[in-house]
């Protein structure tokens, strides 16, 4: 029998990385089940470029493990770097060939490479593969870094930041790409972004990281369903000051109406003994990602303190 | 089938597929018997991980909306009148619950919320 730890696509084990004074992660753990799209999420300088190239090997961890398609990442060779797929923030190409040459040359080194999906890939997201890379706009060079990293069906697709300079309409198709090499590979995406909205449509699992520390890592439909703001109207009055429910993030408002922010297991029981208790009227509306965000950090940020 | 998901109103969207579904079977939009999209199709049509399209397709086969035909193909079950009738007050309760939150909220009375909804009724039905 294999553990979890050796078929997960991503085990990560009391990871560190510090570069001379500065921790860039401090003792994450988590690892990804399969075929999932897994949003990595942070601010900036949360570490999610750090762990990314830690998960390919371009940088070895200080202290603790990770393990990359089964093996660690330290020792990756040939049959693991021919499942990975990398799509990194600065592209890293050859200058002075034209797009159609440095796709041959990357295509040579992976015995899978899909020329038909090359080909389409390059219609879909538009880019002209007579132009030389010098000439290509940062779009376009995040376009070539896409199709370089997708064309030999990885079993897992790292992407950092792979829309940022992507106008809306590629952004769309670039979406339905990654959706259909899950349908099509199984491939399991991790998506670094700091556009919320956009990763929210194709995203299943959440790995959220704050200053270099592991803040959540779970299933997209389990934090949407645990956060949710209520409107607490009480006609009589009598709302308290501070609400001591330890599901209650934070709350504004009078003794009349709040607008409380809470996150708990079972919204629809919590709101039934809050109405009840406080005698007031509940409405309760579902957060998107942008709004969840800063109280999965501020929530973690509550619990650290003294 | 024509699903529209909001991905930003932070319902989860297997939620909004399993209600759609419904709300579609219980207005008669989707008859028994009806096939459903696969996964796969879904998916693409809607740019949604293939795995929460099985999650809302998997609970709605539990709760006896859709059943799996031999092979793959997942249909509209066949409902009995009784239990059709039953669903087909499921959103408008919903609904109505909203609107008595709300009348509680402006401190409108029972007997003149009755009232409004009968007037609101009648208005529409002229």
């Amino acid at each position: 029998m294999k553990t979890s730890a050796e078929t997960a696509p991503l085990a990560i084990r009391n990871l560190t990385k510090s570069f001379k004074k500065i921790t860039a992660l401090r003792d994450v753990s988590f690892e990804l089940p399969e075929g999932r799209v897994v949003g990595l999420l942070g601010r900036n300088g949360a570490g999610k470029t750090t762990l990314l190239d830690l998960a390919c090997g371009l940088l070895l961890p200080t202290a603790g493990e990770i393990v990359t398609l089964g093996r660690s990442a330290r020792e990756l060779d040939s049959p693991e770097l021919t499942r990975l797929g990398v799509v990194r923030q600065d592209g890293r190409f050859i200058e002075w060939m034209t797009v159609a040459q440095q796709l041959d040359f990357t295509a040579s080194f992976y015995p899978n490479w899909d020329a038909a999906l090359e080909k389409r890939l390059l219609e879909e997201l538009e880019l002209n593969a007579t132009r030389k890379i010098v000439q290509l706009s940062q779009g376009d060079q995040q376009k070539l870094s896409i199709v370089l990293g997708v064309c030999h069906h990885p079993s897992l697709l790292l992407l950092d930041e792979p829309m940022s300079a992507l106008d809306p309409i590629i952004r769309a198709r670039f979406l339905d790409l990654v959706l259909e090499r899950l349908r099509d590979d199984g491939c399991t995406v991790v998506i670094s972004s700091h556009l919320l909205g956009d990763v929210e449509k194709i995203i299943d699992w959440v790995v959220c990281l704050d200053a270099g520390e592991l803040a959540v890592s779970a299933p997209f439909d389990e934090l949407q369903e645990s956060y949710a703001e209520w409107l607490v109207t009480a006609p009589t009055g009598g709302l308290p000051e501070k609400f001591v429910e330890p599901f209650v993030l934070n709350h504004e408002g009078g003794p009349k109406q709040a607008r409380v922010c809470v996150s708990c297991e079972n919204n629809d029981e919590a709101l039934q003994s809050f109405a009840s208790a406080y005698r007031a009227e509940v409405k309760s509306r579902s957060l998107n990602l942008d709004e969840m965000f800063p109280h999965i950090l501020k929530l973690r940020n509550g619990r650290k303190a003294p | 089938m024509l699903l529209v998901i909001d991905h930003h109103n932070g319902i989860p969207a297997y939620r909004q597929i399993m209600e759609q579904v419904k709300f579609q079977i219980a207005s008669g939009v989707l008859t028994p018997g009806t096939e459903l999209p696969s996964t796969r199709a879904l998916s693409a049509e809607l740019t949604l991980n293939p795995m929460t399209i099985s999650k809302a397709y998997g609970l709605l086969e539990r709760d006896g909306v859709l059943e799996r035909r031999r092979g793959q193909t997942l249909t509209v079950r066949a409902m009995s009148a009784d239990d059709l009738h039953e669903h087909k007050l499921d959103p408008l309760r919903q609904q109505l619950a909203a609107a008595v939150t709300m009348a509680r909220q402006l401190g409108v009375s029972p007997a003149q919320a009755v009232k409004l909804f009968r007037e609101t009724l009648d208005a529409s039905s002229e």
